[in-house]
């Protein structure tokens, strides 16, 4: 699957917070068969705030620095993602310096909660390390709603 | 029980006591598609993938019926793990209810512990799924 989980990001302060979304569909190929149907992955939910906040983190140090993911000091998810449902995730920074953040967050559907998490670890690297910095300052324009630089 | 059997998303089981432990293998091969996009430069597993295994193990482990993952706590990514790994991953029940398990997991690779959960708590899930309707 191209591990992306965030498409569009709809508000972002420097340092301090940022909100995005996802919308999923039954014609992605992310989705977990269960009794009931196909639901989106604790893991999935987990990684789409995760992915958050490393936009976050890119967006506060003009793309120089990235987030990787070191812990989760709790992470709860009272119902599931079905295909449909649209992600909105909130990630709010506890603590931040150039080489780690905390960060806790939640993500909701339609208002109801369906992923919560805190002590969000990560540390932080050299984005450059991990992608192509051009391709990644295009992307972050695209989620950012202002398309691509003419 | 050492047994042959087959858990999803696992390339070989070592061990699997229903309703104590297991023990299975996940190969990590670069042709995974994750690695187009996580990342370019660096091809590194996504720790969550790491964690979704622990938590079909956990399943597996159990025994029976089905089970969903509600809570993570105390999980720790140690290391990368990244194409050409081997990654064992054990996980122990540590508590068990009709309703609810709790379970402990590790993740190796050549014996370096690459992640751990210190609990991961399943509830036992009735049809339909909440959040399914």
């Amino acid at each position: 699957m191209r591990f992306h989980l965030i498409d569009r990001i709809e508000s972002w302060t420097p340092r301090e917070q940022i909100t995005a979304r996802k919308v999923t569909s039954v014609a992605e190929d992310c989705w977990r068969p269960t009794p009931a149907g196909p639901v989106l992955s604790f893991g999935l939910a987990l990684e789409a705030l995760c992915q958050s906040a490393t936009w976050l983190m890119m967006l506060s140090t003009d793309y120089r620095l990235r987030a990787a993911l070191l812990a989760v000091d709790e992470a709860c998810a009272p119902r599931d993602v079905v295909p449909g449902d649209v992600l909105r995730t909130h990630a709010v920074v506890e603590s931040m310096s150039d080489e780690a953040a905390v960060l806790a967050g939640l993500v909701t559907v339609g208002g109801e909660t369906v992923l919560e998490a805190s002590g969000i670890l990560c540390s932080l690297m050299d984005a450059e390390r991990l992608d192509d910095p051009a391709d990644t300052a295009l992307m972050g324009r695209q989620l950012l709603g202002k398309g691509a630089p003419r | 029980m050492t047994t042959m059997m087959l858990v999803p998303g696992f390339d070989r089981v070592v061990e699997l006591v229903p309703g104590e432990r297991a023990v299975a293998i996940r190969n990590i091969p670069a042709t995974l598609p994750v690695f187009a996009t996580h990342f370019a430069r660096f091809p590194v597993l996504p720790g969550v993938l790491l964690l979704e295994s622990m938590a079909d193990l956990a399943k597996a482990a159990l025994g029976d019926g089905h089970w969903r993952l509600r809570t993570v706590r105390g999980v720790r990514f140690r290391h990368f793990v990244g194409p050409g790994d081997q990654v064992e991953i054990r996980v122990e029940v540590t508590g068990r209810t009709d309703q609810t398990a709790q379970v402990r997991a590790t993740a190796r690779v050549e014996e370096r512990v690459v992640a751990t959960a210190r609990g991961l708590a399943l509830v036992a899930a009735e049809q339909p799924w909440e959040g399914t309707q």
